[in-house]
Parts: C-alpha cells; structure tokens; sequence
C-alpha cells in the first residue's frame, strides 16, 4: 500500500540526533541544536499543555513556543540603554540651519504686518518665513482642515505661529526672532468654554455655510439610545453631579523636533518624533503643493507620544518651508514651553452626569451632557466629541442612554488626543456615579457592576459589536486580591479603598483618512533572502510602546525563530509600507494581524519545500525552534536554513505582503462609526488611598489594576502599560492641570509647576493580566495602551469618598480643593475638628442579594457564551425583557434611536446640548 | 513668554575648555557662558545626554562629574572645566553593556528610552557606591528624574536587577557575539 495509509512510515530525509547534514552558506553561529518544544507554550488545542480556559484561537496552530506569551525585552532597547537612540533633535545633518517659530503673544489678533527686514540684515539670518509663503490649510482630520503653517490673518491663541526664521546657530536665531516686528489688531478673546457657546462677533473660526449660528462651535453631537422616556418612571434612585475637568497636557520627557532636509534631486526628507507619520506626509503634500512621492517621512525614535505627537504640526511645515527657501537643512527644537502652546492634551471638560437604577439594580438610564474646550483648533476634536459619550455605554448593559455633546473653540491651545481619547473624563463621572448609585442602593458596588455586565459577544445600545468581555474576571480578581470585602467602608477615617472600571477601543475600525474598502489599516512586507534574516518593512510607528517588538513577536512566532534573526525597518515611507499611526491603540491588534498574515504566507512556503526535501506529507509538518519536521516523528525534517533556500531555488528572496482590515460592523445612524473597533478592552482597578484630613493631601498607597488585553504578546510590555497608564492617571486625579489665569494665560507652561508624579507619588501597582481571548486579535489579543489609564481616575476617586465621605467633581484633587471641600463638610455635620468627621458606612439593603443572584447566573450566562460558538446574538436590552436576538428599537417602540434633538428637548436643554440651539448656516434664510 | 533657555547674558567670547568626558580627554572652545549640557550635545557629540526642559525639572540631562549625579542644563560648562564627565555614552565597555543598561532593556526600564540616559547615569553612581540598594534608596536616588512612560517600576526592578548581576560578578555578554544558528541540527527530543 502506499505510505500515505501508514503513518509511522516516513522515508526520506531522516536526521540523526545532533548530526548536521552538511554546511550551509549562511548557517553558524550560538545554538547550534533546535531547542525541544516548549509544551507549556503550545496550546492545548495543538495538544500542547497551555491551558485555554477561553476557549482555542484561529492562530493556535502557528503557535511555535518562541516568543508569544514570553516577557520580552524590547528589541530596540539597546539603542536607547546606550544612549545611540537619536530623537528628533539628535539629527544632525551637515550644513543645518537653526529653525526658530515667532509665536503670537496675545490671545486672539488679526496679524496686520510682519516685519522682518531688520532680522535678515542680521549675519548669519539665512531664511525667513511667514504665512504668506504657505496659504494651504491642513489638519489631522480632513473633515476639519483649519490650520496653517503660520498665521494667515489671525492667531488663535498665546503662543500661535506667526513666522519662523532659519539661521546658522540658536543665538542668532533667537536674535532675528526678537527683532522680527509684527503688528497685530487685538481681538476679544474668550476663555471660559460656556462663553464659546453663544453667538460672537468674530468666531474664531468661519465654516462657512456649515457654521453653527455665529457661536464657537466646532462640532455638536445629540444621542439617544433606548427607553429614554421611561428613565424617570423606571428610576428609583438617581445621581446627578456637575464636574470640572481641568485640561491635561501629554508632557512626554521629549519636546517635539524636526529636521527637514530637501536632497540634490529634490525630494523632501522629514525626520520627526511622529505618532502617526502617514497624516503628516498627507499634510506635507497639501501644503508643500508637491505630490506625496517626492517626500520621505522618517520617524525618529519618539520621546514619549501619548497622543501629543499625533497630529500633523505646523512646526513640522515651517522647518520644510525654511529648508527649501534656504536650500540647507533645517532643525527646529522645542523649549518646553512651546511643548504646552502646541498641547493637544486632554480638553478641559464640564460634565453633567445623571445615572439612574431601577428597582431591580438595573442602570436603566444615563444621561450625559459634555461640554469641551478645544481651544484653538480641531485637531482630533471631532471625534473627540463622540468618544465623550459613545465610549461609556459599554461594559453595562443599560436601559436608556442619552447623550449631548460640543465642542467649541476658545482661545487658548488646542486640545486634542490623549491616552484614553475622549473616555477618560467621562468614565470618571460614570464610575464614581456608579459609586454614588450604590451608596443610594445600599449595595456593593463591585456587585453593581457585576450583575449589569453586557455578555461576551452581544451589542451595546449604540450597536457596537463587542466580541471577547473579560470584565467579569478583572472584577473578581481586584475583588479578591485587593481584600475588598475585609476593607470597603470599613477602614478607619482618612483609609479608603474604591473601584473603578474601563472600556476602550482596540483600534477604530473607521479610519480618518481612508476609504476602508480601498485600502488595508496596516500592512507589513517581509522579505527573506539567503542569510535566513527575515527584515519587516512596517510603518506602524514605534513610539517606546513596543510596536516594533510585537511585529517582530508575531513572525518569529510564525516561522519559529529566535527574535535575533528578525530586523525590523520602521522608520521611513519610502520602505515602510502604509500604516495608519500609533493612535486609538490600533496597532498590536491590526499591524500583529498584517504580520501574521504576512508570515503565514511564508510559512506555507517553508512547508512546501519541506514537504518537497523529506517526503513528508504536508499536514503533518509542524515548525519548531529553526527547524520544521514531521510532528509525529521529529527525525524527519530539516533546519529553517535548508527549507529556505529550497523555497528559493527558482525565485531568489522570499517576499510577502500582509494587511488588515476590519469587517464590516456597526449601524448606520448618523455619527454610528464614531466608536466602533474591531475589539474592546476591559479593566478594573482598586485603588487604596490615604488622605489626611487635617491637610487634604491625598496619597496612592496600592492599585491593583486588572486588564483584559485579550492575551498578553509580551507580559511585560502590558505590565509597563499598565502602571505608565496609573501614572499618568493619577497625575491626572491628584496634580496635573494646565492653570490658565484670570486673564486666559496659561500659568504653568513648565514641569516644575505642571505636575507629574515622581517615583515617591507612585504607589505600588500590582498588574494583573486577564486573557479573555479576543476572536480576531491577533493570537487573541487586544490593546493594552490607552484603555488601563481610565479606571484609575474614578477608583482614586472613590477610594477619597471611603476615606473621607466627601466625593469632589473637580480635578485634579488638589489639597486645597480636598481641604475646602471637607470643611464644608464639617461644618455641615457639625464638627468642628475634622478628625472627629464620620467614616462612611454601609449596610446591606434587600437588593445586595437580588444583585448577586443575578451576578451569579450571568457568570454562567457569560461562560457558556464565551465557549460556545452557536451562540445566539445578544442585543443589549434584554436585561430589561426584551428579545436579545434582535436589537430593541426593531421590536419595542419605546426603544429610541434619535439623532436630532425635539423641540421640547430645546426649549430645556442641558449644557453642551444648548449647542443645538443654534441653526447651521446653510439652514438659515439669511445667507 | 518666558524664554527658559540659557544662557540668557551675553557671551565674553570663546574660550578654550579642558574636559575628560568619557574617558577621554577634550579640548573644545566654547563661549565662556555654555551651559555644559550644550557644549555635550552641540559640541563634544555626547547625543545620548537629553534635553527634556532645560530647567532642572526632568533629569534627562543628568551626567556624572567626578562620579557624582549632576544636571549638565543647570551647569556651566566652567564648573566642569578639568573634571572626569561621564554620560550614558561612557558606561558600557566597549560592547559589554554595564549591567545597569543590560537590565533596563531587560526588565521594562525603557519604554520611549528619553528619560533612559538620566536614570542610567545616576543609578549607575547609586550602585557605584551602594551596590546593593534598597527600594527606598534606590527611589531617593532617582527622586530628581521623571519619567512618563513607566511609572517608575520596572525602574526600580531594573536597578534592583543590575544591582544583583553586579553583587554576583557576572559580566554582561558581548553584544558582538555570534547571533542563533538558523541551520540547527536535530536534538533528537
Ligand atoms: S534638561 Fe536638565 S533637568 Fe531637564
Ligand atoms: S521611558 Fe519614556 S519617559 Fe521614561
């Protein structure tokens, strides 16, 4: 009979222990026998002994035990340890000139006249430039193109450009910017955010027929979801608080740089510390006025990003337009001043939050109203603006949901993305309202949050399709190890503990600038030559987060290498194919998958020349460490090197392409993309905290921060998310705040009086990694970036209302704000020493027990959902009754989808939703 | 607007300036006023030594003079005219890492890597005269420098790391050593 029935008889090429066949060009070097396979890192699926609690992956049988799942040093990391990693200021080209920007001093003026005369005469002033020489408008989002290199007309805020001058060393530079002479009309400005909101003058921006009224607007946005009528009839316990989110800068260590040098042929070269490369080489073009090909993007190393690098900049123009007028190359680096005119951090927001609980514990209502400051420009605004109401209505599962939005311009510098982009501040407000729901329930509000979670695989009330759900577990584990049941409101006065919990976007699954049906999110190439090294041409952009490893994790994984044989090439657009940036925690989920994809097409190659080599059949080969080989019979087999170059013999270099692009998903109401990803993340935190009541002084002593990152590609690049992520948010809840003073100015534009933590505020972080498996990440994994950053904000929150019993709605909690707030509260309880003051309290009302019944059946609900692949579809609503099969507005008239405000709304409306009053132009008669 | 950027009083001229740094021994001109932190970057080609504010707030500018922690933006370059400078370029020995920088890569002490080359310099003064650390003594040492990506963590575990290599006497590993074999012979599992 032939081979193919017996399967122990394999023939051919069979490999004595140890015994190299022969040499090969290329081979040599450590390890010069393939390690037996690591079982513990095969999944149980592949007959390995990983266990899957979750449930098998399509990518289980790339598993080779390399790297995934393995803590890995970051494989750039040499260059930073040794000081050879250059930023945007360590490049240095022969020949460069010193670019300096000439910034607005004043809020809002129209620019009558630049003068620059005087400064040319000065020896050495090589270039000038003002807006005159770049007129094209530019802007992250192309839907809100409003800004321009330098100022055409008007500056917008303190510290706006006017002009740039490019001179042979910074001394003269600085002396050509003093002696620059601009003549400005000073406008009326407007600072306080309410103002932006009323009709003006002089808006200061024009949209022309899309302006709303003559207001400040930027973008308004009005939801409502579900039984939004029935919220008051349902409610029988109610929250309601006004918060003040003060404006938050990125302040990452490295102030933004860019060199820009035009070669002999003509084509621009831009070195810049960027986030997101590929919109910046979109910009140049439009404002340069040459096509995308003859300019090459080179992404620097980054000094710390966090969204604050993610727009295209208007320095990044000036240093282009000054290296081409002045035919040298141009560097231009910041003070870290104009770190802070720049910003683009987090908007100060005012939110009005209203939560409401039925008589079941349900959340049957919230109702949020969220005005943000975006100062100057749009930037990111736009989206902003959803994500402030989309992004909360999602880990619960809730009955109504209500949501008004704006964004207006002041004059101040503009707000854009940040770590946990537009969720933060209003988690904040839903969690620590969820806090003060359950002090109104009498219930735990761990069991609250419990027994309202949405299953794995359903739809949230806005119709996002959420796919792995670990919440449930990041519960239970901060439950647990945090002793939580031995400490919430049991601790003396001024020792709290809370909670807190986040969901956010792995990756948007709308990109700005792209149609998605044309073009893939990412994409990486590799190219394989006879060395055996494999190079990844990606152009995510490796912002310290670990991108390049991850990319590196997946193909060495896929082929079963060692990370040394994998180089990774970044940096440039002329060899990187296109990738989206490093924003909305999109790449380990899109670029990994574009990398697998990629491997996978190699690895299919390798197999057929194996297959070829051995005799073996197809199926049964498996790749191992460097060697592929029969998995029944590992004898059989041959070194990664040999099947390599078998693959080769006809074509020379191995090549492939892989992309990603997310499937279709989402509704199509207005505003529906907003929000949408091709997977969540979850988490949940429990922060301890000391405050002392006599000082108001606020102390972090312990968080333990639980995440679902879906599976951790390398545990401890998460982990590092995951206590950066608590630093940045406490420096948020407890000290960080851009202070703008009476008159508008910014006040702390430094990092001696903008307040980071340092390592003594820090407490310690005990990060915990929750696997929930994410169908389509790539070996099941989600992001780990941005999410962990928003439960720490309302758990440190909640922990001071345990401590103190008093909850504040301003942040940061300064001591000052603390203190006040508690001697108000003193006075109210009639104490007169703080120290005397009530520690909060709770006794179980009837509903704890009808909670944790319904929190224990959901567990089992979840599992078996979670397990099962014939599930049913789970449309949120169906706690409340209805047919979870089919989303609520199809089947219950009650349930609302409403994108346009009713008049009744108008005649009273909230805040942010008085937005709504004004008529766009184009809908007027009057124009 | 405040312009932090030093120096601010006009220069007297260029002066010849005698420093070691790194070991090796340089004699650059200089405006009599630089900031030592420019005279590194702009003309002693020390790159690795950051600029992150220029007022004495972050500590990526942190070199060692005479082995002791200093901010080169706080420092005239007079001040350290005649002194051994050492920067991040000079800790390792050729291709053998100091174990502080081995273990910062390692353990998740560098995530972007801007804030690296102050924390480096100033843990490795920190183990140079107290090679096993506290936590308390380790986070009193790097109290002057900041870090945004970290949360100053796995900072503290990758001193503690560097701290145990170096206890024990082990070496860091040549980076020029030969990389994995990528024709391995069979191990017969
Ligand atoms: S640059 Fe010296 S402390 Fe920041
Ligand atoms: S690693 Fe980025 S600032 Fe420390």
């Amino acid at each position: 009979m032939s081979k193919d029935e017996n399967e122990d008889e394999m023939v051919g090429y069979r490999q004595q222990p140890g015994k190299l066949p022969f040499a090969k060009p290329g081979s040599g070097g450590k390890d010069r026998f393939s390690r037996p396979t690591d079982q513990e890192m095969i999944p149980e699926s592949q007959g390995g002994e990983l266990a899957q609690p979750w449930g098998s992956h399509r990518h289980d049988n790339l598993v080779s035990g390399q790297v995934i799942g393995k803590a890995t040093a970051l494989v750039d990391g040499r260059w930073k340890v040794t000081g050879q990693a250059q930023y945007g200021d360590d490049i240095r080209l022969p020949g460069e000139l010193i670019g300096r920007i000439i910034r607005s001093p004043h809020h809002y003026a129209r620019v009558l006249s630049v003068d620059f005369s005087k400064a040319l005469e000065v020896p050495g002033v090589v270039a000038i430039a003002t807006g005159a020489d770049a007129e094209n408008k530019f802007g992250v989002l192309p839907v809100t193109k409003d800004e321009h290199a330098m100022a055409v007309e008007k500056v917008r805020h303190v510290g706006d450009l006017v002009a740039c001058v490019a001179a042979e060393d910074e001394a003269t530079a600085r002396e050509a910017e003093r002696l620059i002479e601009v003549e400005y009309e000073i406008l009326d400005s407007i600072h306080d955010m309410r103002d932006g909101l009323q009709d003006s003058d002089l808006p200061i921006h024009d949209r022309g027929k899309y302006h709303i009224g003559e207001a400040n607007v930027q973008k308004r946005v009005f939801q409502e979801f579900g039984d939004v009528d029935g919220i008051e009839e349902n409610a029988i316990a109610s929250h309601k608080e006004n918060w003040l989110f003060a404006g938050v800068n990125h302040a990452a260590t490295e102030p933004h740089a860019v060199v820009a040098n035009w070669d002999p042929a003509g084509r621009l070269t831009l070195y810049t510390p960027q986030q997101v490369p590929h919109y910046v080489h979109r910009a140049l073009a439009d404002v340069l006025e040459i096509p995308m090909h003859q300019i090459n993007v080179h992404r620097t190393f980054v000094g710390g990003g966090f969204g604050g690098k993610s727009d295209p900049f208007p320095h990044e123009m000036c240093s282009a337009i000054l290296a081409r007028k002045s035919g040298r190359p141009v560097r231009i680096t910041f003070d870290r001043e104009e770190v802070y005119w720049i910003n683009r951090g987090r908007h100060p927001s005012r939110i009005e939050m209203n939560l409401h609980a039925d008589s079941q514990g349900r959340i049957c209502g919230i109702e949020t109203d969220a005005l943000i400051d975006g100062g100057g420009f749009a930037s990111f605004g736009h989206v902003t603006t959803y994500y402030n109401g989309v992004l909360h209505t999602a880990p619960y599962e809730i009955g109504a949901f209500h949501y008004t939005g704006a964004r207006v311009w002041t004059n101040k510098p503009a707000s854009g993305a940040m770590r946990g982009h537009g969720a933060v501040n209003s988690r904040c407000a839903v969690e620590t309202g969820l806090d003060d729901l359950a002090e109104k329930l009498s219930v735990d509000p761990i069991d609250l949050r419990l027994a309202n979670l949405l299953p794995p695989h359903s739809a949230t009330i806005t119709g996002f399709r959420v796919t792995s759900i670990g919440m449930r577990e990041c519960l239970e584990r901060v439950k647990k190890e945090s002793g939580w049941d031995e400490k919430f409101r049991k601790m003396p006065l001024g020792k709290g503990i809370g909670i807190g919990c986040g969901f956010f976007i792995s990756g948007s699954g709308l990109p700005i600038h792209w149609d998605p049906n044309k073009f893939p999110h990412a994409t990486v190439h590799l190219k394989i030559d006879m060395d055996g090294g494999v190079t990844v041409h990606t152009g995510a952009a490796e912002i310290g987060q670990g991108s390049d490893t991850v990319v590196a994790q997946s193909v060495a994984e896929v082929l079963g290498l060692p990370l040394d044989l994998i180089r990774i090439r970044s940096k440039e657009s002329d060899t990187s194919p296109v990738d989206l940036g490093s924003y909305s925690s999109r790449v380990t989920f899109m670029n990994a998958n574009a990398a697998i994809s990629a491997a996978m097409q190699i690895r299919d190659e390798l197999l057929d020349a194996t297959a070829e080599i051995t005799g073996a059949k197809r199926e049964k080969l498996v790749i191992g460490d460097r060697r592929i080989f029969a998995k029944n019979d590992p004898a059989v087999g041959v070194s990664y090197l040999e099947a390599l170059h078998k693959a080769q013999e006809d074509r020379g270099a191995l090549v492939a392409s892989g992309a990603y692009r997310t499937p279709p998903m989402g509704r199509t109401h207005k505003g529906a993309a907003a929000g949408l990803a091709p997977a969540y993340s979850f988490s949940a935190y429990v922060a301890e905290v000391s405050v002392d009541v006599e000082t108001g002084q606020t102390k972090v002593e312990k968080v333990w921060a639980a995440h679902d990152c879906g599976k951790a590609l390398n545990p401890l690049a998460v982990k590092g998310q995951i206590i950066g992520s608590c630093h940045m948010g406490m420096g948020q809840v407890l000290s960080e705040e851009m202070k703008y003073g009476r008159s508008g100015h910014l006040m702390n534009p430094d990092l001696l009086d903008y307040k980071i933590p340092s390592v003594h505020e820090m407490p310690e972080v005990v990060p915990i990694i929750v696997e929930s498996n994410d169908p389509e990440g790539p070996f099941g994994a989600k992001e780990a970036g941005e999410g962990p950053l928003l439960p720490i904000l309302p758990a440190v929150c909640n922990a001071v209302y345990d401590a103190v019993g008093v909850r504040t709605a301003e942040l940061p909690i300064t001591p000052e704000r603390l203190l006040r707030i508690i001697e108000r509260k003193c006075k109210a309880e009639g104490v007169d020493d703080p120290i005397k003051l009530p520690s909060p309290r709770l006794e179980y009302s009837e509903l704890q027990a009808v909670l944790s019944k319904r929190a224990e059946e959901h567990a089992k609900r979840d599992l078996e959902r979670r397990l099962n692949d014939n599930r049913q579809p789970y449309h949120n609503g169906a706690l409340f009754g209805l047919d979870p099969t089919t989303p609520p507005d199809e089947v219950d008239q009650k349930w609302a989808v409403n994108v346009i405000p009713s008049e009744e709304y108008l005649s009273d409306p909230r805040l942010a939703g008085s937005a709504w009053k004004h008529t766009e132009r184009r809908h007027r008669g009057d124009s | 607007m405040v312009q932090h950027r030093l120096p601010m009083i006009p220069s007297a001229g260029e002066v010849s300036w005698v420093a070691s740094i790194n070991g090796v021994k340089k004699q650059l001109n200089i405006e009599n006023n630089a900031i030592l932190l420019d005279v590194l970057r702009d003309k002693a080609g020390s790159l690795g030594t950051k600029r992150g504010c220029d007022m004495g707030t972050c500590g990526c500018c942190s070199v060692l003079i005479n082995g002791e922690p200093r901010l080169s933006c706080l420092t005239l370059a007079a001040e350290a005219e005649g002194y051994e400078i050492t920067t991040v370029e000079g800790l390792a020995d050729g291709h053998h890492l100091h174990p502080i920088q081995e273990m910062f890569a390692e353990c998740g002490g560098s995530q972007c890597g801007f804030c690296t080359p102050g924390f480096l310099v100033v843990s490795s003064a920190l183990l140079e005269e107290n090679p096993s650390p506290s936590d308390e003594e380790i986070k009193t040492a790097i109290e002057g420098n900041l870090c945004r990506c970290t949360g100053y963590q796995q900072i503290v575990d990758s001193v503690r790391a560097a701290s145990a290599i170096l206890t024990s006497g082990e070496s860091v590993e040549d980076s020029t050593s030969p990389k994995s074999d990528p024709h391995p012979g069979f191990s017969g599992e």
